[in-house]
């Protein structure tokens, strides 16, 4: 049986490398800055004395060459090499502890998005014939001798194809220079019309002190960072710099980390190089040993990458548990600004929660507090489930000196519940909106007496509305009634709907769940025996008069606590909107 | 009332803990169902559906779902047929994790949904995927191989559970009938990151780790453990949470009480009878893990979850599965769990 190789369609191979693997045209800067420097390694590692330098030069018409006097190529590298898609001659050595930044062999390809040619002038250290190679993205390609004079190191120069002039433009060029290899440890120099410049700055943010990192981002971002946090990750072979925002985040803000593989920049937009708790800050990171996805704009996420992940967290803990020691009001001001990812922080790390807890904000019944103030002054705390039920409680608490805290917002209930593992003294119950009422002030035997034909009445009318009624004195008195209903409420008008509408077998599964897995909640309506117009309502002896009080009183607290109104409701209320209305038109002194 | 709606919605979108959004869409739910068009009030629903999976209020789903169904066959056509039945297919996943139904409803459920698949030209693929599952949870093995072989050589449509949901399904079968090796074979471009979705691979990862740990692959199951730390969050994994704590009661205590304590609220909401009665097993081992030396420090709901309370309720719920499955088999997969533990305990601490 004779075997056979598959077809392949070089173009169409190219074409798609080229124009598809990577997400910015710009990219063929970095792959040529990468070329040159890795040569220059290679060149080192030959033994050879030489002061390495890469030159990047504009010419008129669009046309650029970058010039390094690296290790260069021989013939049988370039077949080997520059004309095999995949080979690279750095691959070999791929996971020994190496100096190169790429990977792939297929850097020049990027170079075929923006060019139709590549033309490689080479002379390798190791031989003395110059060559000069030539390659289309169709797959073809020419090697020549050169008989003139050319040193070691190779050149390679490019002419933009049709509307990509632009990247060929000496302002665009030195951008992306700028942004790929301005930290490069061999010097690239920017020339046109023989001016030079050389874009490599001497010290990277990871190598500079506080103070000049501090310098640095405000140059470069135009804010000043509150703190510089240095970081470091022995196991990735990294290290940073992050930089703590003036201003606060949101959490679903898309992070963006700048960071460099060996100096040169991989990405400066990386989502998740630090755990995704730490959106306070930005970070600049360069790792030597992590590895790059093919398009080099990501690291594989490998587990090495987790450990450099957990590693750099840790540094950003470290950092906050010494600052609070170290900088009592930097630490205030950074909790105070970012509550919201220190807060994250702090459900997951114990360490960390017992550090904050006492800085944190939370809205209560008295309004704000920190912490510190709420234990201060109360050991026994009530906290919300949800912004619902703390609404409905929030202002007729504090009249009872009740601290009730909203844990409705992300986290504060979970903070919350933990308080005890680090304030022993101190109990978290969680609220049952339905019992709050129940802690209010009983009335005496008397008064209740007085009360309860009332309070049946009240039960007759709302029983239809699944609410039950009691009575309480309760500051303040301008709130005649506190309508309570639990989280449970919504679902199970939503399970009746549903047992409505359903057809036979599924009406059954509803009631299943209705029945036998939940209890059926009843929202409670607490009149307030300390309100004056509860009481003219009880000691009332017109029945019609009594009736449209309480469902007024009803209506109005469904109103006053955002819940829907359904058409019966709404019915009740105007009903007894216009009775009111009309017993006002028939008072003695309107009809005179 | 639409711009209290519309405010609820905006205010949904960002939530992230999941039950806080699904009491948004409860109310949402109502508003709709009072004030606005039956559209609306049938898309709430079936974002709500998704909401409560990943609340862990597997319940509700069933009755959003039942509403959303009768609006349905009134009016097939002013609703998506695929969108309906691919809830449908989550019903079915969910309904014999509730010991409330009886076998005959849930069986009425199932024909349902065999009879709308036929009537509606889908393959019966994701019937017979959910009837193997069905069949396990009652330790029916022959039966659900039966299932399962109807499953493999049904054609795949769109309305199939993706590649990787069946793959990790797959796996988790071949452990069950005690192919342990195969089921690894089977899971591994899911543990390689070839394949994954919104469930996978945190599904699997506390699959995986009763198998690596039976055949004695212990730095594997470390491995494991690890990414299910980093990744599984949150109540929509109740039985994952307990597989890790488990794991974690015996090889890490100070891990095993983070989980603990993140999740034990998870657990006592939970409503969903299978979902919790895993879960408890698993807190149970924890607590006579933490029970055997003295500790100063208090766990969450301390006074709530003691052994005792545990016991009770873990019968409870064994008790009720056996009675509506007609036999014992959850007191074997009682056992079968206490294996799980004492090789636990042998493989990581074996003086």
């Amino acid at each position: 049986m004779q075997p056979f190789n598959f077809q392949v369609n070089l173009k169409g191979i190219i074409d798609l490398l080229s124009n598809h693997l990577y997400s910015d045209p710009g990219v063929f800067v970095r792959e040529l800055l990468q070329n040159g420097v890795d040569a220059i390694t290679a060149r080192k590692r030959l033994g050879q004395a030489f002061d390495g330098e890469v030159k990047v030069e504009v010419f008129s018409s669009h046309s650029i060459s970058i010039t390094d006097n690296g290790s260069g190529l021989t013939e049988e590298e370039i077949e080997q090499f520059l004309a095999r898609i995949g080979s690279s001659t750095k691959r070999e050595e791929q996971d020994a502890a190496d100096d190169y930044i790429g990977q792939f062999g297929v850097g020049l390809l990027a170079c075929f998005v923006v060019s139709e040619e590549i033309a490689l002038v080479t002379r390798s250290a190791k031989d003395g014939q110059a060559l000069e190679w030539r390659g289309k993205p169709d797959g073809t390609y020419t090697i020549k001798k050169l008989e003139r004079e050319v040193s070691v190191g190779t050149t390679v120069y490019l002419k933009a194809k049709a509307d990509y002039e632009e990247y060929f433009e000496y302002y665009r060029l030195s951008g992306l220079i700028e942004k790929y290899g301005q930290y490069l440890p061999i010097p690239i120099l920017l020339i046109e019309d023989g001016y030079e410049q050389t874009m490599t700055v001497p010290t990277p943010p990871w190598r500079m002190s506080g103070e000049e990192a501090m310098a640095f981002v405000e140059e470069a971002v135009y804010t000043k960072p509150l703190d510089i946090i240095p970081l470091e990750s022995r196991l990735g072979g990294a290290r940073g710099i992050a930089y703590v925002l003036p201003y606060g985040v949101s959490l679903q803000d898309e992070k963006r980390h700048r960071v460099y593989l060996k100096n040169m920049l991989l990405s400066d937009k990386m989502t998740n190089i630090l755990p995704p708790w730490a959106f306070f800050v930005n970070a600049i990171i360069n790792t030597d040993s992590l590895r790059p996805t093919a398009s080099r704009e990501a690291f594989q996420e490998n587990e090495l990458f987790y450990t450099v992940r957990d590693e750099l967290g840790e540094c950003i803990k470290r950092y906050l548990i010494e600052l609070a020691d170290s900088n009592a009001e930097l630490f205030e001001r950074i909790v105070m600004i970012h509550y919201a990812s220190l807060k994250t922080m702090a459900v997951e790390d114990d360490e960390l929660y017992a550090l904050f807890i006492r800085h944190f904000r939370f809205e209560t019944s008295y309004g704000e507090m920190k912490l510190a103030d709420i234990v201060r002054e109360h050991s026994s705390i009530l906290v919300a489930a949800t912004l619902d039920e703390f609404r409905q409680v929030a202002r007729v608490a504090k009249a009872q000196n009740l601290m009730v805290v909203n844990g409705g917002y992300v986290h504060d209930l979970d903070l919350m519940r933990n308080l005890p593992s680090v304030l022993e003294q101190v109990t978290v119950q969680v609220l049952n909106s339905l019992e709050f009422a129940s802690r209010f002030e009983e009335l005496s035997v008397v008064e209740q007496r007085e009360a309860r034909p009332f309070l049946d009445l009240s039960d007759e009318l709302l029983g239809g509305y699944d609410c039950r009624s009691l009575i309480r004195w309760f500051e303040p008195a301008d709130i005649p009634v506190l309508y309570n209903t639990n989280q449970d409420m919504h679902f199970f008008r939503m399970a009746e709907e549903s047992e409505r509408e359903a057809n036979a077998l599924f009406a059954e599964v509803v009631r299943t769940i209705r029945d036998d897995m939940y209890e059926k909640p009843h929202a409670r309506l607490c009149y307030n025996y300390n309100n004056p117009l509860v009481r003219k309502a009880i000691e009332s002896g017109d029945a019609e008069l009594k009736k449209a009080s309480i469902e007024l009183f009803y209506t109005q607290a469904l109103l006053l606590g955002n819940h829907v109104l359904g058409a019966k409701e709404l019915e009740m209320m105007n009903r007894s909107l216009l009775r009111f209305m009309n017993m006002g038109f028939d008072a003695p002194e309107v009809r005179s | 009332m639409k711009q209290r709606f519309d405010e609820l919605r905006r205010s949904s979108w960002g939530m992230s803990d999941a039950r806080q959004k699904l009491l948004v869409l409860e109310e949402m739910i109502g508003i709709a169902d009072r004030w606005l068009t039956e559209e609306d009030a049938y898309q709430v629903r079936i974002q709500y559906m998704s909401a409560a999976v990943e609340a862990g209020a597997r319940e509700r789903l069933l009755v959003a779902f039942a509403w959303c169904l009768s609006r349905f066959e009134r009016s097939p056509g002013d609703f998506s047929q695929h969108s309906l039945m691919w809830h449908y297919k989550w019903v079915l996943n969910e309904i014999w994790r509730m010991p409330e139904f009886s076998l005959e409803v849930i069986g009425r459920v199932f024909e349902d949904f065999r009879q709308k698949c036929l009537q509606y030209g889908y393959s019966l693929r994701p019937y017979y995927q959910q009837q193997v599952n069905f069949m396990l949870s009652q330790g029916m093995v022959e039966k659900a191989r039966e299932a399962y072989k109807l499953w493999r050589a049904a054609p795949r449509d769109g309305m199939a559970d993706c590649r990787a949901c069946e793959q990790n399904l797959f796996g988790s079968y071949l452990f069950r009938i005690n192919h342990l090796k195969r089921g690894l074979q089977t899971l591994k471009p899911i543990l390689d990151g070839k394949m994954s979705c919104q469930s996978i691979p945190q599904n699997t990862y506390s699959k995986v780790i009763v198998p690596l740990l039976k055949l004695g692959e212990r730095e594997q199951a470390a491995v494991i453990a690890k990414k299910a730390d980093r990744d599984v969050k949150g109540p929509m994994f109740l039985e994952e949470h307990g597989t890790f704590l488990e794991y974690y009661a015996v090889t890490d205590m100070k891990k095993a009480v983070k989980i603990y304590n993140d999740t034990i609220r998870y657990g006592l909401a939970s409503k969903v009878g299978w979902d919790k009665f895993n879960y408890l097993l698993s807190v149970r081992l924890f607590l006579r893990e933490w029970g055997k030396k003295k500790r100063r420090k208090k766990l969450a709901e301390s006074d709530y979850v003691t052994l005792e309370w545990l016991d009770r309720e873990i019968a409870g719920l064994a008790e009720a599965f056996n009675r509506r499955n007609g036999n014992s088999y959850m007191d074997e997969y009682m056992k079968d769990k206490d294996k799980h533990a004492r090789r636990l305990v042998e493989a990581y601490r074996p003086e």
